[in-house]
């Protein structure tokens, strides 16, 4: 690559000192250590930008300011925030259960963190390339399942029970077309790994090379994205004007903030996968054999190129949210089951046709 | 290294095990079978077969133990405490449990762990090509066990349909 | 449902979604539409939509005159007994008694800037201002007597 400074390169400096210094055992645990504690850095950052990026979107589309008093441009409003909540006392209700209570934000945190694994930041710069990455990715989502049952279970509360149940219903059925979406993908890539995947791209995005399917592809997996992380408009999970706050009614201080938190991990997770399927991860955009036009693509680092790429869907997911009016529950059962599901299905045989055919670029 | 961490896993699948027997909620109780799933995928990750372990996760945690708390969360008196095994039901299940263990160490005294050479090759290709194929590989298990899904797809679809009939005499 | 009820229903769909979609977008990429007014700091510059309503006031012109006679029309229409109107006798040139405004009291706390008063005026002597800085630390300053003191009816308003 041309770029001396990139992830790749402060990854290898950083591995060999290690192994230069320490010896191997030693050198793997202090990278272990050092992931986790990067991992933890990079949510922290990642929430923190994430809910400012939301108040100011949602600011400025609904022709208001946003915050704009704390810092400049109101940048250090999320730090207050986070320092409120850190002070603040995290109750648990006296009939709650409470070690389940407790339990839940930490377990959908550990679920967030599980996912982060095989994403593919810059180029050769990954935790670990499981060779079933898409896979791992759907089926870690599953956990997050779980906390949010056991959190409205344990609350005692029957605005947190309703929240769970409506959440837990809606998750699932979203799955099974974000699943299709993802499998019409890998067809395509014929791997689950997210580095096969991203270096099938080099001649294109996919997008663009699969065309119709992928674009159908891509809406459906975006809808379903948006549902599967509780979000507007599929967030029945937390309707604040029929549940007050769903899921974590009775959550407050620094363990709402982790569930608060998870939701904003969980949007950038989903888009990452979205970029990774449909715009190649940190591939540069390459158009086939031009090669002087790749090569000037080639010129801006993969982080730039894979963090723009998923803010911009972030953003698009943003747009939705401060866009359309909240569902209801037979709508939502019926948008999923009677169009998106078949919708995907009939897309995947589509899909199926052109890889057999070989029709895709 | 290698068996510190498996033997770690193996105490945690035992331990959340132990737990889903003898908690007395029934939803602690999907929570620590949860847990003893989630210990066997990890054991399936320990032993590098990804493709099982997250089909593993998939369907039991995913799947399976959602429906079970789905189920919990539809029953009446879910969150009342059960009652205290009597010491009649004790003893059957202390005899229960160590049929089940006599059953199992005689199994594996006779036939024991025998160490393979052969690497598994665990990639989704293989595991795609063995399933699909007629000559050397599980067609017609597979197919059967579609059939069977379907039957039961079928069956439940007729379970919850409304007879307009019967509608009508209500 | 048919096919072609269906996939119309598919199309219908997103063409709304992206509709709503726009109008949204079209705010985002266009800053200038905030109507977001900060209040403190712009207090020079604020400027408040015409038809907001901040307080009843009386009209006086540069000779200390105002246009009441104290018909206490205003007060009659007061659904909430905002005003109160006190009156007096004049007694005019000719020697004749004359009804006229003492004091017009007018309650800012009990006032909702329905605006009735100001309609059921036949003179045009009272008005809504835009004034909104209420707040006092006592809430009998809230009770105001409109009319300036030593101010008198313009002559020829009937």
């Amino acid at each position: 690559m041309l770029n001396t400074i990139s992830f790749e390169a402060i990854k290898t400096a950083v591995q060999q000192w290690l192994n230069m210094h320490w010896g191997p055992h030693l050198a793997f645990i202090a990278e272990c250590i050092l992931i986790g504690l990067l991992v933890i850095v990079f949510f922290a950052v990642l929430g923190l930008l994430l809910v400012f990026m939301e108040r100011k979107v949602s600011a400025v589309m609904q022709i208001r300011l946003g915050p704009n008093r704390v810092g400049p441009k109101g940048w250090l409003q999320t730090s207050a925030d986070t320092l409120k909540l850190m002070l603040k006392e995290g109750l648990t209700p006296d009939g709650a259960d409470k070690f389940l209570f407790n339990l839940a934000p930490f377990l959908i945190m550990i679920a967030a963190m599980l996912i982060m694994v095989p994403i593919a930041f810059a180029r050769n710069f990954q935790i670990w390339d499981i060779n079933i990455g898409v896979l791992y990715i759907s089926s870690i989502a599953s956990i997050s399942v779980i906390a949010i049952l056991m959190a409205g279970w344990s609350s005692n509360n029957k605005y947190a029970l309703l929240g769970a149940m409506r959440s837990g219903a809606q998750i699932i059925s979203y799955e099974l077309s974000a699943g299709v979406a993802v499998i019409t993908m890998v067809m395509l890539t014929q791997s689950l790994s997210i580095q096969d995947i991203i270096l099938s791209q080099q001649n294109g995005w996919w997008i663009f090379k699969g065309h119709i399917p992928a674009i159908i592809a891509f809406i459906i997996f975006m809808i379903a994205a948006t549902a599967e992380t509780n979000r507007a408009p599929f967030d029945l999970a937390e309707a604040e004007s029929e549940l007050t706050a769903g899921f974590h009614t009775e959550y407050s201080g620094m363990k709402f903030a982790l569930f608060f938190l998870a939701e904003y991990i969980n949007v950038f997770i989903v888009c990452a996968v979205a970029a990774i399927l449909f715009f190649g991860g940190w591939m540069p955009f390459h158009i086939g054999n031009w090669e002087g036009f790749n090569h000037i693509m080639d010129y801006i680092p993969s982080s730039i190129w894979f963090l723009g790429k998923t803010f911009c869907l972030i953003f698009l997911i943003m747009w939705f949210r401060w866009t359309f009016p909240r569902l209801r529950i037979d709508q939502l059962l019926n948008l999923e089951w009677k169009y998106l599901l078949p919708i995907s299905l009939a897309n995947l045989l589509l899909m199926t046709i052109i890889v057999v055919l070989k029709w895709y670029l | 290294m290698d068996s510190i961490i498996f033997y770690c896993i193996a105490l945690f699948i035992l331990i959340s095990g132990l737990l889903a027997v003898t908690a007395r909620h029934i939803f602690r109780a999907a929570i620590w079978l949860l847990f003893t799933l989630m210990g066997i995928a990890a054991l399936y990750f320990w032993m590098n077969v990804f493709f099982v372990a997250a089909v593993q996760i998939i369907i039991y945690v995913g799947g399976i133990v959602v429906l079970i708390i789905f189920s919990i969360f539809l029953t009446q008196q879910a969150g009342q405490k059960m009652a205290v095994t009597s010491a009649k039901q004790s003893v059957f299940s202390v005899a229960a449990v160590l049929f089940g263990i006599a059953f199992i160490a005689s199994i594996i005294g006779r036939f024991y762990f025998v160490g393979r050479s052969e690497t598994l090759n665990d990639s989704v290709n293989a595991i795609g090509t063995q399933l699909m194929s007629f000559t050397n590989g599980y067609a017609l298990p597979f197919e059967l066990v579609s059939l069977l899904l379907l039957a039961a797809m079928v069956g439940s679809i007729l379970i919850a349909m409304k007879h307009k009939t019967e509608n009508k005499n209500n | 449902m048919s096919i072609q009820q269906y996939i119309k229903n598919v199309f219908n769909a997103v063409k709304t979604l992206l509709k709503g979609m726009r109008v949204t977008g079209y705010y985002f990429f266009h800053p200038k539409e905030i109507i977001t007014q900060q209040y403190p700091d712009n207090r020079a510059t604020l400027k408040l939509a015409d038809r907001f309503k901040g307080e009843v006031v009386m009209l006086h012109d540069e000779n200390n005159e105002h246009a009441c006679t104290g018909c206490t029309a205003c007060e009659l229409a007061c659904p909430n007994g905002t005003i109160k109107i006190i009156t007096q006798f004049d007694i005019t040139p000719d020697g004749k008694k004359k009804k006229a405004l003492n004091t017009f009291v007018y309650h800012l706390e009990l006032c909702t800037m329905c605006n009735l008063c100001v309609e059921a005026c036949p003179t045009g002597a009272i008005t809504m201002a835009q004034n909104f800085e209420h707040s006092v630390y006592d809430r009998k300053q809230l009770t105001k007597i409109l009319n300036k003191p030593g101010s008198k009816i313009r002559a020829g308003v009937e």
